[in-house]
């Protein structure tokens, strides 16, 4: 249970950064009204802004491989901020990760892990890491931030070690493996699915079948999820991954003007223009 | 905490509202546990496993928070794995059970975890050790522990014998975990149980549709 | 309410869209405290390059300190590989800055706007020879707080209006708009939001990159 060590200025010694604690204590409670900083609320209103992906997340096993699947809805606060990003992360070759919880985190911590077991593969001189390896980085380094890195991960992956697997990770550092598990703010939608239609030894077609309509759940009957439905599936011992961005498109827009909104050359009023040309500069001859 | 806080709120952290035991006998102990992890109201996992090996004779029931008993649980198996090959032998019982009480100690005030240490080693037979929320370490024929625990004292007492064989114990256990599976909203599935002794390691489980019922009203 | 939000303290909204081989950044000119207005000739947009532009929307106390970081970070960039940086490879760079300060952050959004060599393997802006027949991909991203990245084929946009601008986006863009055509969208949008939202206005600017050139464009709004 240690704590990383990390230099104050500048970041180049790996950890957070807490320089701006105290500043921004005293910000939120001049904002506030309230000059005395130590009874602040302890929630910073700012953190509803950050972005978030109230999420379905879900994954299955079946007999050759792993199949995992993403709502793809943003939000922050009320606001739908982006109705197609991506939440199956890269982790490795034979590994994908979904993420629920606070965009930035989810995005950080997946990559984070991914540079470091990218460098154990190369350490080990292997062609594959087995999927332990990244649950145990991915689980101590949200343990040490105990929760505050709020990432919830369906991690799947296939080695030759162990074969397909599947995993998840709370925010707290705590893992679970299961055949089919789900996660986010939907999770229970997508789990009702699973609970119903889940049975032992299941096809690639009938598990793909199982966690679209598991995702589908979540975005029809949870508020946080929406938009379209991202598969993964890594197959054949790790060596084949079929990455389905935009498998299903759940909640296309019904209406659109058939030629936009078209703004004649002039609409806009102007002060003042400039326009600055790029000029490329070849050679350039000194007379020093 | 709210206990009907959302729970996606990753503020709300994985619990093992649980009941776990272990009891010895002469010439081992048997441990059982019930299946269910509960984030707030929501079941996360109805067949978790939480009795979780710590050497190839020692076993450790967790209750408390899921991620920092996965967490103790990782370290003291590496500190036992990391003396046995220093000492060249399988480790003591209750050396596994001190390394849970250290940790759990000196980090009282950030984790959350009740624990109960047992298996069975060459110079003292089958043994149990009770880790408590605060650290210390006790050793006692039989020990109960978690949220589902508080139903089930008194019947423990009136039904344990010190002379019982394993058969006997696995009886007691499974009956005993049945009725605080029926009595304790957060502890229920199915049931776990693992038989350490001089001849190896048996896991045995007991499905839901296979514990015992109880009045029921 | 915005006004226990540092984000909104001081106003100010950015925008960006992408068009056919070209991009469009912009924003308004307020600066306040709250409800009173200070000045008008707020610059929210730092030029990184020919091809690059960043929008800094929150505190402006946080966007000046971080426009000067990336400036400073993307001369050493240039003075140690010898070339400018790809607009992807600053978003990485920017989410990574924000990023650090997850738990402490600094009160600001960004909003990048850029092309981007459609080649993969070229490098940056330089060596390549005809330069304006090259094809450029819009990049347009935008990261909250904490870095978290998204990148979109459309539009990004961050600030104090962001809840009407995302409707008056979503209803004016759409795709292969040419340079002259991707300014009024984005003029008539950032206008329109505008009009709704007394945290910003009092002036708005356009700059729309294509590989010929940046045009900047001072736009006439309301100043009340």
């Amino acid at each position: 249970m240690s704590s990383s060590s990390s230099s104050s200025k500048g970041g180049n010694g790996g950890g957070f950064n807490f320089d701006h604690h105290l500043r921004n204590q005293w910000i939120t409670a001049c904002l506030q009204g309230n000059a005395d900083a130590s009874t602040t609320d302890p929630v910073p209103n700012y953190a509803r802004h950050a972005r978030k992906t109230g999420t379905t997340i879900a994954g299955v096993q079946y007999v050759g491989g792993v199949v995992l699947g993403a709502d793809t809805r943003a939000t922050e606060d009320t606001v739908v901020a982006d109705k197609n990003c991506e939440k199956i992360h890269y982790l490795a070759s034979n590994m994908y990760c979904c993420g629920a919880g606070t965009a930035a985190d989810t995005e950080a911590t997946t990559r984070l892990i991914a540079s470091q077991l990218e460098l154990h593969r190369q350490a080990v001189g292997r062609a594959r890491v087995p999927v332990v390896a990244a649950v145990n980085m991915l689980k101590r380094h949200l343990f040490r931030y105990q929760g505050y890195v709020s990432a919830a991960l369906v991690l799947g992956g296939v080695d030759e070690w162990h074969g397909p697997s599947l995993y998840t990770i709370y925010p707290h550092g705590s893992v679970d493996q299961l055949p089919y598990v789900s996660m986010g703010s939907g999770s229970l939608a997508a789990m009702a699915v699973f609970e119903a239609g889940w049975r032992e030894q299941l096809s690639e077609a009938d598990a793909r079948q199982l966690v679209y309509e598991a995702i589908t759940a979540g975005i029809e009957n949870d508020l946080g999820s929406g938009s379209n439905v991202d598969l993964c599936v890594i197959k054949d011992g790790g060596r084949t991954v079929e990455y389905l961005r935009g498998y299903a498109q759940e909640q296309v827009r019904t209406y659109r003007k058939p030629d936009g909104y078209a703004f004649p050359k002039g609409t806009t009023a102007v002060l003042a223009e400039d326009f600055r040309k790029y000029v490329q500069v070849r050679k350039v001859v000194s007379d020093l | 905490m709210d206990a009907l806080a959302p729970h996606h709120d990753p503020t709300v952290p994985v619990q093992l509202g649980t009941t776990i035991m272990a009891v010895s006998y002469a010439g081992g102990v048997v441990m059982a546990a019930d299946s269910r992890t509960s984030t707030g109201v929501y079941v996360a996992n109805r067949v978790s496993n939480k009795i979780t090996r710590v050497a190839p004779h020692i076993y450790c029931c967790r209750s408390g928070s899921a991620a920092d008993t996965q967490a103790i649980s990782d370290y003291v198996r590496r500190y036992v794995h990391e003396l046995s090959l220093e000492l060249n032998r399988e480790v003591n019982v209750s050396v596994a059970a001190s390394l849970f009480r250290e940790l759990c100690y000196r980090n009282k005030d950030r984790l959350t975890a009740g624990i109960i240490c047992a298996g069975w080693d060459a110079q003292h037979g089958g043994q149990v050790y009770t880790i408590t929320l605060g650290g210390s370490k006790l050793q006692q024929p039989f020990s109960i522990g978690g949220s589902g625990s508080a139903y089930i004292y008194g019947f423990c007492d009136a039904a344990y014998r010190p002379d019982m064989t394993r058969a006997e114990c696995i009886d007691f256990c499974v009956k005993a975990v049945s009725l605080a599976m029926s009595r304790d909203g957060s502890s229920g599935g199915v049931i776990r149980l693992v038989c350490v002794d001089r001849d190896g390691v048996e896991r045995q489980l007991v499905a839901g549709d296979a514990v015992p019922r109880a009045w029921q009203g | 309410m915005s006004g226990s939000n540092p984000l909104h303290y001081n106003g100010g909204v950015v925008l960006s869209m992408a068009g056919d081989n070209c991009v469009s950044i912009a924003s308004d000119h307020r600066f306040g405290m709250s409800q009173l207005t200070l000045a008008c000739d707020a610059q929210r947009i730092e030029p990184l390059h020919d091809r690059l532009c960043v929008g800094l929307a929150g505190l402006a106390t946080d966007c000046t300190t971080l426009a000067e970081r990336f400036r400073y970070k993307h001369n050493m960039y240039r003075l140690r590989e010898k070339r400018v940086m790809r607009p992807r490879t600053f978003a990485a760079v920017a989410s990574s800055t924000l990023y650090e300060k997850r738990f402490a952050p600094y009160f600001t959004e960004v909003v990048i706007a850029g092309l981007e060599l459609e080649e993969d393997g070229k490098r940056g802006t330089s060596g390549a020879d005809a330069m304006t027949d090259a094809v450029y991909r819009p990049y347009v991203c935008s990261m909250d707080l904490l870095g978290a990245l998204m990148v979109t084929d459309n539009f990004a946009l961050a600030g104090t209006c962001a809840e009407s601008l995302y409707g008056t986006c979503e209803t004016f863009w759409q795709p292969g708009l040419d340079p002259d055509a991707l300014f009024e969208v984005t003029a008539q949008s950032l206008l329109a939001a505008l009009d709704r939202d007394c945290m910003s206005g009092w002036g708005a600017v356009v700059h729309v990159l294509t590989p010929e050139g940046i045009t900047t464009r001072e736009l006439e709004a309301r100043m009340d």
